[in-house]
């Protein structure tokens, strides 16, 4: 039977990771999520989503400890960039977070 | 039972019907002459905005563009990309073009080659103006916030090459120009004649 009291989905969170729940580190999972293997420079990042440097930076770092995006070099026009992609890991986070905050917000509407 | 029968019916037409939307980019990466890589990212990127062009210039390939964080974008051609990368990469495909796909694409190959920078800011261009019915101004600052990387001039040059692939005067615009330059031309005329 599915529970949607609002205490069974306050519980169902502890089986997210807590480090994934801040603005920065979610606009980052949902606009890598999409791109899939593509992934997206550090440049179009810091453009789109309109973060500084030192936040994003930061940031990026964190999810890429926690496993959840790889980075490397690539060249684009003879300029070398930096590309983040997700991982397998991130995407399940991704998915389990946005699932978890959907039926989360259903509930409170 | 009745629901299985019919999922069994639509299936196969569906994964025939993603087959035929590949083959058909495929077919127009070869008519461009477009030799894709996919360990290049930036021939990924010309994969992504050529068949965002074409969708905006009303050739519909089945691999819809909206915006994300790279501008206009397809997930669903990445993952096709991804997904069927030796057929792209050796442009297997028996799929031929209409002869106005054929126009259209050399339309595109001789306006914009493969530049990606080109490519990038004329897409993103492109779709400000013509999906979300931006003006002119806001497209621009639009192509501004999303690519403040490239240059004055590298943006320039890439929207005066979308304008120039995706806006066709209309009969009615060619007489307005002609009503608006045709006193100049008299004038100029009648100078001459002096």
């Amino acid at each position: 039977m599915v529970q949607n009291d609002i205490l069974s989905i306050l519980n169902e969170s502890e089986a997210l990771n807590a480090k994934v729940f801040s603005l920065v580190r979610l606009k980052l999972l949902a606009s890598l999520a999409a791109l899939g293997s593509d992934g997206a420079t550090y440049r179009e990042l810091k453009a789109a989503l309109d973060i500084n440097d030192g936040v994003l930076f930061a940031n990026l770092n964190v999810l890429k400890d926690m496993g959840y995006l790889t980075s490397g070099k690539i060249t684009s026009e003879g300029k070398e960039l930096e590309l983040y992609t997700i991982t397998t890991d991130g995407h399940d986070e991704w998915k389990r977070t946005r699932t978890w905050l959907c039926r989360f917000l259903h509930c409170g509407a | 039972m009745e629901a299985d029968e019919d999922l069994a019916v639509q299936v196969p037409p569906l994964r025939s019907m993603n087959m035929e939307k590949r083959k058909k980019v495929i077919a127009f990466f070869k008519e461009l002459g477009f030799e894709f890589n996919i360990s290049r990212f930036d021939d990924r990127l010309i994969a992504q905005k050529l068949v965002c062009l074409l969708d905006l210039r009303g050739i519909n390939l089945g691999y819809p563009c909206s915006i994300y964080v790279r501008g206009p974008y397809s997930p669903d051609l990445t993952d096709d990309l991804f997904g069927f990368t030796s057929e792209f990469e050796s442009l297997e495909t028996k799929a031929r073009l209409s002869a106005a796909e054929k126009e259209t694409a050399g339309d595109l190959g001789r306006i914009f080659g493969q530049k990606p920078v080109h490519l990038e800011v004329g897409a993103t261009y492109g779709y400000y103006a013509l999906r979300q019915n931006c003006n002119p101004l806001e497209a621009l600052r639009q192509v501004k916030r999303l690519k403040p990387f490239y240059s004055e001039a590298q943006i320039a040059l890439g929207i005066s090459k979308a304008k120039e692939f995706l806006f066709r005067p209309t009969p009615k615009d060619l007489e307005e120009l002609k009503m608006e330059t045709g006193v100049w031309q008299r004038v100029s005329l009648k100078s001459l004649e002096k």
